[in-house]
């Protein structure tokens, strides 16, 4: 080979799982249980179509997750998804908080506190309001799922 | 947690493959870096590998000596998942001990919490045994508890992931 390959991921739709929620999601570097849920999803699905045995096609991992983050993802609509993802990002949280928050779902100020306890550190801008206010937004996509 | 991590893998195309031009070629060099990927397994960096999610780009390839096969270097992203001390989160009971509970998360088989761990329950023996504690909280088999990881090691033989785990804190336990 004389040259570099720069390849189009469309080229290769049907062997990669292509998912966009938004901006945010793109940049992300963790990801939620219920972002990897809808991924895992899909690309489970593609191989259904692509072979007669899909369960053989994937590795013990991938199954082991695909049943762990579909118990455990608070929000499975892929729009409820992308708004929680929307949502959080509007507040200063490093990718590991942001993440935790919305795996976990805490209900009052004191229990996110208590599961990222970095956002109340020194320096950091959270106020309880702040957190309330972001709590009640999140709260809110639930109610409409 | 579950990472989106950026890689560069050399993907090696045995000398056979090579008669095959443009796409052709492409496409053994992508699917051969989705059986690596499948059998990589996991890595002490970026714990266990679930699925590539973009291919970026394939470079040049470059002749080994002996065997005339090809390597590409191809970088791409993949999904992982690792867990890290101080994290909080939710894990399936899949074994009760008198001296403490073994729990799963996604690919991690054990995470280990100890009774020393999770000082207001206690053991209760019987035929399907429990943890319980004074509110009648029970860890038993099955139910998700909510834990803080308090220490991990990657075992590289396995290619495995263990954790120890504490129910010391506010808003832990069964959920």
């Amino acid at each position: 080979m004389h040259h570099n390959i720069y390849l189009r991921s469309s080229d290769f739709l049907f062997l990669f799982t292509s998912i966009y929620f938004c901006p945010e999601f793109l940049k992300a570097k963790c990801l939620m249980n219920c972002e990897v849920a809808l991924i895992l999803e899909r690309k489970y699905e593609q191989l259904q179509q692509m072979s007669d045995d899909p369960v053989n096609q994937v590795s013990q991992v991938f199954e082991k997750s695909l049943q762990y983050v579909q118990r455990f993802s608070r929000y499975k609509n892929p729009d409820a998804v992308r708004q929680v993802r929307e949502i959080l990002s509007r507040y200063e949280l490093a990718e590991f908080e942001l993440c935790v928050l919305g795996n976990l779902c805490p209900e009052t100020v004191e229990e996110a506190i208590a599961m990222v306890p970095s956002i109340k550190s020194r320096g950091r801008v959270h106020d309880d309001e702040a957190i309330e206010k972001m709590l009640t937004d999140l709260s809110l996509i639930k109610k409409f799922e | 947690m579950f990472l989106k991590v950026q890689l560069q893998w050399n993907v090696i195309i045995p000398s056979e493959s090579l008669d095959a031009k443009g796409l052709a070629l492409q496409k053994a060099i992508v699917v051969r870096l989705l059986e690596d990927f499948s059998t990589k397994k996991a890595t002490k960096d970026h714990g266990y590998f679930l699925s590539v999610t973009t291919l970026d780009s394939i470079g040049e390839g470059r002749v080994r000596q002996h065997t005339g096969d090809v390597l590409f270097p191809v970088t791409f992203s993949g999904l992982t998942f690792k867990i890290f001390r101080g994290e909080i989160l939710e894990a399936t009971v899949h074994k009760i001990l008198k001296h403490g509970v073994f729990l799963r998360c996604g690919p991690v088989e054990n995470i280990y919490l100890s009774y020393q761990k999770m000082t207001d329950y206690r053991y209760v023996p019987g035929e399907n045994p429990i943890f319980m504690n004074e509110k009648m909280s029970k860890i038993e088999k099955d139910v998700a508890v909510r834990l803080m990881v308090i220490g991990t090691k990657y075992m590289e033989a396995e290619r495995e992931f263990q954790a120890v785990a504490s129910l010391e804190g506010d808003f832990l336990g069964p959920v």
